[in-house]
């Protein structure tokens, strides 16, 4: 049986998908967006996140981490995690919780058995359950079997893609769930590559292809105010998702918030988008009203 | 004024005065008042020798013709406690040393503050000797035995209000009293007089003539001073309401109630009569929006009123609940901070047919509250398979609203857990809470459906360990080895149990004792003639609900911290009997010394690990069930002192319904093997313990869903607090609403919600005065969160915060 790498599965979802949903979210991406509020899902591997304010400079784990990779400061442990090769012991030896160990794996009966608990709430609402990450369609043989015994209960399934896989492992993911919620984040190649590291080229192309095996999409249109709020290009982007056809089922304006800025300083990285202007909410109801004006479903906010 | 769902038509309501009642009652200041004190004193001076019932019903009619009365300005519901708004009577039959004690010190509480005259308390202390020997304090502390007394000084039982004040706790049966009035009440008492009584109800009618006489002088009263304050009012539009409501007061509940305004003023009225008469709490509404449509109905009919004027009567009488108070001794204010008075007031869920009963009344109150925003009444909502979803969408709009009402009982799940006991399943469907989530039949039901002795489980867990003795005082009531002293060896998680079972049962005993004390002294003492004529069948049966004369009649203890005692059974079994990573001694070690140590948070931290109620894993949640399960096999087993006196019933029926007690109970328990530290709050009610539950909210609601709710025929009591994001928009308020509904799938029982995040609550501890009109969930009830003592301002902000 495959196992499976998830972050961890959030009950009463609201935001990825329609009604109340279960949310698994997978580790490891192939994109990497400056503005990634997840960063602990982008490489497919356990992390460690490291809380400050809960520390209280035992230096335990000063002595259990190799390489003299932990240094006790005034300021709390400096880690290098580069040089750290046995970080995950750190979640074990320290005793105030100031380590959290991210990333788990789990079998497809596992994680089947922990979702169909919640399966009153997903019948009440019409809601259901959703992969999402860091990319879900990394793991998709993973999620489809989790899918199929999901959908073979009667549970609507939802799959959050970028959908930078090539087509002939996306179409087999995509055939087994009911709906996709599918991530255009430009359509302009450069911009899209100079904020993500990829280029959109497969990616417009699956949304092709997702469309025409007529699975529902809703498409997510993240803005971040001077990476990707080019008026010229979101036209393009809403162009592009009329061009879809009958499969898009809405398109969800989602507004840019900072709130995966503590989970940086938990892994000790560098959040480079905290000088960013606010958006304005006239521009979300521009954007909004075009999507309208193109015959498009729209929200704001998911 | 934005309101839920309502769009008014005309100007029939007036929201300007609304929110400017609303504003002063939000500013309302605790005062006490020594009126009432100063008549019954006199009265019981007057009336020595004479049969109890008599004399209360004397004093009572005594101080309803010479108290101070006043009109609320603005207000369209009038009628007053004391001489004040908010000023809190005195009842030193109950208790009087405490208050006298306590005089200096009312002013400067942490919580629950009343500002006093010096007048005030010279005033109260000349009554105290008077009531030395008499009041029902000093009765119970003579009869309680020595061991009960010690129990309490381990902090396993606590005696609550029932040894020092009146009994409450009861819903009337409003329904009876808007049709006969208190005149046809008076009546019927004089014509069970011509019958052929026994001393006792002879007695008995007699009292209720004298209270219905004395509550009709105080009705002619207001149509005196109506009169008088309309011949000074200079608005018009005031001036000619003060003239009606001194119409209305000339012959007011003579006889049944002709409109729905009178209807209304009718309940204001009779829940006021009974907080003079007594000074219990959780007097309760019942099932409002049932009894009072046929007058709204009618009244509409005729085309003598808007839906618009039915919204303004109902919110001046939620906003004139909140000029109501009540005093209590501080060790007891621990255990209920935020001034509360629980009034439930329930809208909703089946009617005794089994159809849905929900009516216009049921929505305006709702939006009635969303404009009173006060902690009174505690509103609730049933619902069922039949509710309409927009009562219930309604209902989640004011939940957003933040200030933690209404709360949520499911029929589903409620009717069967009443059906438990000894009732019909038409009766059971016309349950009502009571106080804040114990359930009764409205007017049927003798005093408290809970409220008993509390025991702490935290506490009773505790001595398990050490078998019996208490390494806090050092008492030791029971051993289960054979020896004394705390050493005892558990060779099996099975060993462990039964001395869990053991020593809850001990203590059991114990709570039933002190039960029994305080409720023959309660015989006496409150003898209350006026609130027992308002209950099933004490009028036909000539009884007073103390001495039987109720319909059914049901108590429950309250029992604090099922959830820490099973999760602390499931880390000892986890740790010490299964991965055997600890011996129970490294561990009661650990406990001993609170963790202290980097070897205590190594313990700490294994203890932590274990799993815990509130994220749907079996293996904790079953164990929580078994505690459940044992102390509802005990039950059986015992009957209250009106056995055989003639209600149905007269047993026991479980309850989670613990106030504020977690708090204060916690302060008496030492480190508990789920790592939770010495002192800390024990959980509360069902609820996981304090941010034990880290898988949301589905997941909560399925280690709920695996209790033994449908036996808990006095109340169980989740209590959830969501983040405000999680509820914006009108899809959210619509997921919302789903995962209310779902209860019933669900076997919940009854669920209530604060809509806050932390960041506001610390900021409302760090600054009170921006934050005065901040009204949070306490428990099962409603309070500022000003007011609210430090400790329980910090349980409330450690409550998981679910968002997502």
């Amino acid at each position: 049986m495959k196992m499976g790498l998830i972050s961890k599965i959030q009950g009463y979802s609201t935001k990825d998908g329609p009604g109340i949903r279960s949310t698994v979210f997978m580790m490891g991406c192939n994109l990497n967006c400056s503005w990634c509020a997840n960063p602990e899902l982008i490489t497919k591997a356990p992390k460690m996140f490291y809380y400050k304010e809960r520390c209280t400079k035992c230096g335990r784990c000063v002595a259990t981490a190799k390489n003299n990779s932990i240094v006790m400061t005034d300021e709390g442990c400096i880690i290098d995690r580069d040089k750290c090769t046995n970080i995950l012991d750190c979640s074990h030896c320290c005793f105030f919780d100031a380590y959290e160990a991210i990333g788990y794996e789990i079998s497809e009966q596992e994680l089947y058995a922990k979702l169909i608990s919640d399966r009153a709430f997903y019948e009440k609402s019409n809601g259901g359950v959703t992969f999402s990450g860091g990319e879900p369609g990394l793991q998709g043989e993973f999620v489809s079997n989790v899918a199929k015994k999901l959908r073979g209960n009667g549970i609507h399934v939802a799959l959050d893609t970028a959908g930078l896989i090539p087509w002939e492992n996306l179409e087999n993911t995509i055939r087994n769930v009911d709906a996709v919620l599918y991530d255009i984040k430009a359509f302009n190649r450069d911009i899209h590559f100079q904020h993500t590291s990829v280029y959109n080229d497969l990616i417009l192309e699956n949304a092709k292809r997702i469309a025409d095996t007529g699975t529902a999409m809703f498409i997510r249109m993240v803005i971040i105010p001077t990476l990707n709020d080019d008026w010229e290009d979101i036209c393009k982007r809403i162009e592009f998702i009329e061009s879809l056809g009958q499969s898009v089922k809405q398109v969800d304006i989602l507004k840019y918030h900072n709130f995966g800025t503590g989970k940086y300083i938990r892994l000790g990285q560098e959040y480079s988008l905290n000088d960013l202007p606010a958006l304005e909410d006239d521009f979300l109801e521009k954007i909004y009203k075009k999507a309208i004006d193109s015959g498009l479903k729209a929200s704001i906010g998911g | 004024m934005t309101l839920l769902s309502f769009i008014p038509e005309n100007e029939d309501c007036d929201f300007a005065r609304i929110n400017k009642m609303q504003k002063k009652m939000n500013n309302r200041i605790p005062t006490v008042c020594h009126e009432r004190a100063e008549i019954i004193t006199e009265v019981f001076k007057e009336t020595e020798g004479e049969p109890i019932v008599i004399r209360r019903a004397k004093a009572f009619a005594k101080i309803l013709t010479n108290m101070s009365i006043y009109i609320e300005k603005d207000s369209l519901i009038i009628g007053n406690q004391a001489s004040k708004n908010f000023a809190a009577p005195i009842f030193p039959e109950y208790s009087i040393d405490w208050i006298v004690d306590e005089l200096d010190e009312f002013e400067h509480r942490s919580g629950d503050f009343f500002n006093i005259t010096e007048e005030t308390k010279n005033r109260l202390r000349v009554l105290q000797p008077y009531w030395q020997g008499k009041t029902h304090k000093e009765e119970v502390l003579k009869n309680l035995p020595s061991a009960n007394r010690l129990a309490e000084k381990q902090g396993v039982l606590h005696r609550g209000g029932i040894s020092m004040s009146g009994d409450g706790h009861i819903i009337p049966n409003h329904e009876f009293v808007l049709k006969n009035g208190y005149g046809g009440i008076l009546k019927i008492a004089q014509e069970q007089l011509t019958k052929e009584n026994s001393q006792e109800q002879e007695d008995f009618y007699n009292a209720v003539i004298i209270s219905m006489e004395g509550v009709l002088t105080y009705i002619k009263r207001f149509s005196k001073l109506a009169s008088d304050e309309a011949a000074k009012e200079k608005d018009g539009k005031r001036k000619k309401e003060l003239l009606n409501l001194s119409k209305m007061f000339k012959s007011f509940m003579e006889g049944g109630a002709r409109n729905f305004h009178e209807a209304v003023e009718c309940i204001y009225i009779t829940h006021i009569l009974m907080m003079i008469e007594s000074n219990g709490h959780s007097f309760s509404f019942g099932r409002f929006d049932q009894y009072a449509y046929p007058y709204y109905e009618k009244d509409l009919k005729e085309g003598n009123i808007s839906k618009e004027k039915a919204l303004e009567v109902i919110t001046h009488f939620f906003i004139m609940t909140n000029s109501l108070n009540k005093i209590r001794p501080w060790g007891h204010t621990q255990y209920s901070s935020g001034y509360p008075l629980y009034s439930n007031l329930m809208v909703g869920g089946m009617m005794p047919n089994g159809r849905d009963g929900t009516n216009t009344l049921s929505y305006l109150c709702l939006e009635a509250m969303s404009m009173s925003k006060l902690p009174e009444p505690n509103l609730s909502v049933r619902f069922c398979e039949q509710t309409p979803h927009n009562l219930i969408v309604d209902a989640a709009k004011l939940i957003r609203m933040g200030f933690g009402m209404p709360s949520m009982f499911c029929d589903e799940v409620v009717i069967p857990a009443m059906m438990t006991l000894d009732l019909d399943i038409e009766t059971a469907r016309d349950y009502a809470s009571m106080g804040c989530v114990e359930t009764a039949i409205p007017g049927k039901w003798g005093h408290r459906a809970t409220g008993m002795t509390y025991i702490n489980f935290g506490k009773v867990f505790e001595l398990a360990m050490n078998n019996g003795y208490d390494p806090e005082t050092g008492i030791q009531l029971i051993d289960l080895n054979g020896k004394s002293g705390s050493e005892i060896e558990y060779k099996s998680y099975d060993e462990l149990w039964s001395a869990w079972k053991k020593t809850l049962k001990y203590y059991f005993n114990k709570a039933v004792v002190c039960d029994t004390v305080c409720d023959k002294s309660l015989k006496y003492h409150d003898a209350d003639s006026f609130a027992s004529s308002l209950v099933d069948s004490c009028i036909w049966r000539g009884k007073t609900l103390k001495n039987g004369g109720a319909m059914y009649d049901y108590v429950s203890q309250s029992n604090i911290g099922p959830s820490i005692v099973g999760d602390s059974l499931a880390a000892v079994k986890k740790i010490v009997f299964e991965d055997k990573t600890l011996t129970m001694e490294e561990l009661k070690e650990a406990l001993a010394k609170n963790f202290e140590g980097i070897g205590g948070a190594k313990i700490r931290q294994l203890c932590r690990k274990a799993p815990k109620f509130g994220n749907d894993i079996d293996y904790v949640d079953l164990i929580v069930a078994d505690v459940y399960d044992s102390y509802l096999e005990l039950l059986p087993d015992y009957k209250t002192d009106r056995a055989g006196c003639g209600p149905i019933g007269c047993g026991y029926t479980m309850s989670t319904s613990n106030i504020t007690s977690y708090v204060p109970n916690g302060f008496d328990v030492g480190a508990t093997p789920d790592g939770r530290l010495a002192g800390k709050p024990l959980n509360e009610g069902a609820s996981p313990c304090l941010g034990a539950d880290t898988e949301g909210p589905t997941a909560v609601i399925n280690s709920i869903s695996k209790l033994p709710n449908k036996k808990i025929a006095g109340g169980q009591l989740l209590n959830m607090r969501f983040s405000p994001g999680a509820l914006k928009g009108n899809e959210n308020i619509e997921k919302f609403a789903d995962f209310i509904e779902t209860m019933k799938e669900k076997n919940i029982f009854h669920n209530q919600f604060n809509i806050i995040d932390s960041e506001t609550l610390r900021a409302a501890r760090d600054n009170p005065d921006e934050y005065k009109d901040l009204m949070v969930r306490v428990a099962g009830y409603c309070a500022l969160f000003s007011t609210l003592m430090p400790e329980a301002q910090e349980a409330i902000i450690n409550r998981t915060e679910l968002s997502f």
